[in-house]
């Protein structure tokens, strides 16, 4: 899948840059809104038909949601940081942060925003993703089992759990599953929230 | 506004998902659609992408952007998560020592 997501844009890119007639890009906002909808009922799909999930939080307590909480808050101060280095608006910065490594749906809440800000998305997610696959058998190794879930953010639940599974054990895989599911469900809440609250 | 639609239709989504309504049948179907809705959608947004001189030149400052910003994301999440990391697991390990006497 991940090669037919990179092919896909690379398309794109090519047909924008060379081909495209300048009247259909007036039409790709209506198509990424109207995409970006039918995309957010499947997310939604995908969140409700892991029931197990609560049980899950139950047997495990609590407590356990501080993992996603941290990863959340460390993930948006983190960006909002670099941010303020590289000298990119806070809102931008932060907002890119909080697609914690979900490059796709990221990049697609962003395109009604800025083309610039939406391809930033998308590569840091992309780099996030890759950092998460390479670095998680060493923090597992030399840091810790739990702290090796942070950088899979809400890749955490599908890409980079069987990497994580591998490196840990099976208690660490089922809070990366549910740190996934909670970091999956706040992409399109906190991406489009921080975008305007920081504004 | 848009928060609020994004909101609705990912509840949405999660309540057909949660209570199963005709989702068994068509399961297979659904990811086929989404598969391709998803790949329909990055690629009018590669489109912008490629449309928008200015990005296609910043594209290198754009990856140096990229991995500053995903590294320190990473590095305070890793923080965050240490810092919290004891508390988490003290009563889970008492109870996995107990279960194994």
């Amino acid at each position: 899948m991940s090669v037919s997501i990179i092919i896909s844009v690379l398309l794109g890119i090519g047909f924008g840059y060379v081909i495209l007639p300048e009247y259909i890009l007036q039409y790709t906002d209506v198509i990424i809104d109207i995409g970006l909808c039918v995309l957010l009922f499947f997310v939604g799909i995908d969140i409700g038909t892991n029931k197990d999930i609560f049980n899950q939080i139950k047997k495990m307590g609590l407590k356990i949601l501080l993992i996603p909480i941290m990863i959340i808050i460390g993930s948006i101060v983190g960006s909002i940081i670099a941010g303020v280095i590289l000298d990119l608006p806070i809102n931008e910065s932060g907002a890119i942060g909080a697609g914690f490594g979900w490059y796709t749906l990221s990049a697609m809440i962003l395109a009604s925003e800025s083309t610039k800000l939406s391809a930033l998305a998308f590569i840091t997610n992309v780099v996030r993703e890759i950092i998460a696959l390479v670095s998680i058998p060493f923090i597992a190794k030399y840091i810790g089992d739990i702290e090796s879930i942070a950088p899979a953010g809400a890749t955490a639940m599908d890409t980079s759990l069987p990497v994580i599974s591998k490196s840990t054990n099976a208690k660490t895989s089922i809070i990366s599953f549910i740190t996934g599911v909670i970091l999956s469900t706040a992409v399109p809440i906190l991406v489009p929230f921080i975008l305007n609250v920081l504004d | 506004m848009r928060l609020i639609l994004y909101l609705c239709i990912l509840g949405i989504g999660i309540l057909i998902g949660y209570n199963e309504l005709g989702i068994d049948k068509l399961k297979r179907q659904l990811l086929k659609i989404q598969n391709i809705s998803l790949l329909f959608l990055l690629f009018v947004m590669g489109i912008r992408i490629g449309a928008d001189k200015k990005v296609i030149t910043s594209f290198a400052e754009l990856g140096y952007q990229a991995i500053v910003i995903s590294s320190f994301s990473i590095l305070f999440s890793i923080i965050l998560v240490k810092f919290v990391r004891g508390f988490v697991t003290k009563g889970n390990d008492k109870e996995e020592m107990k279960n194994e006497c």
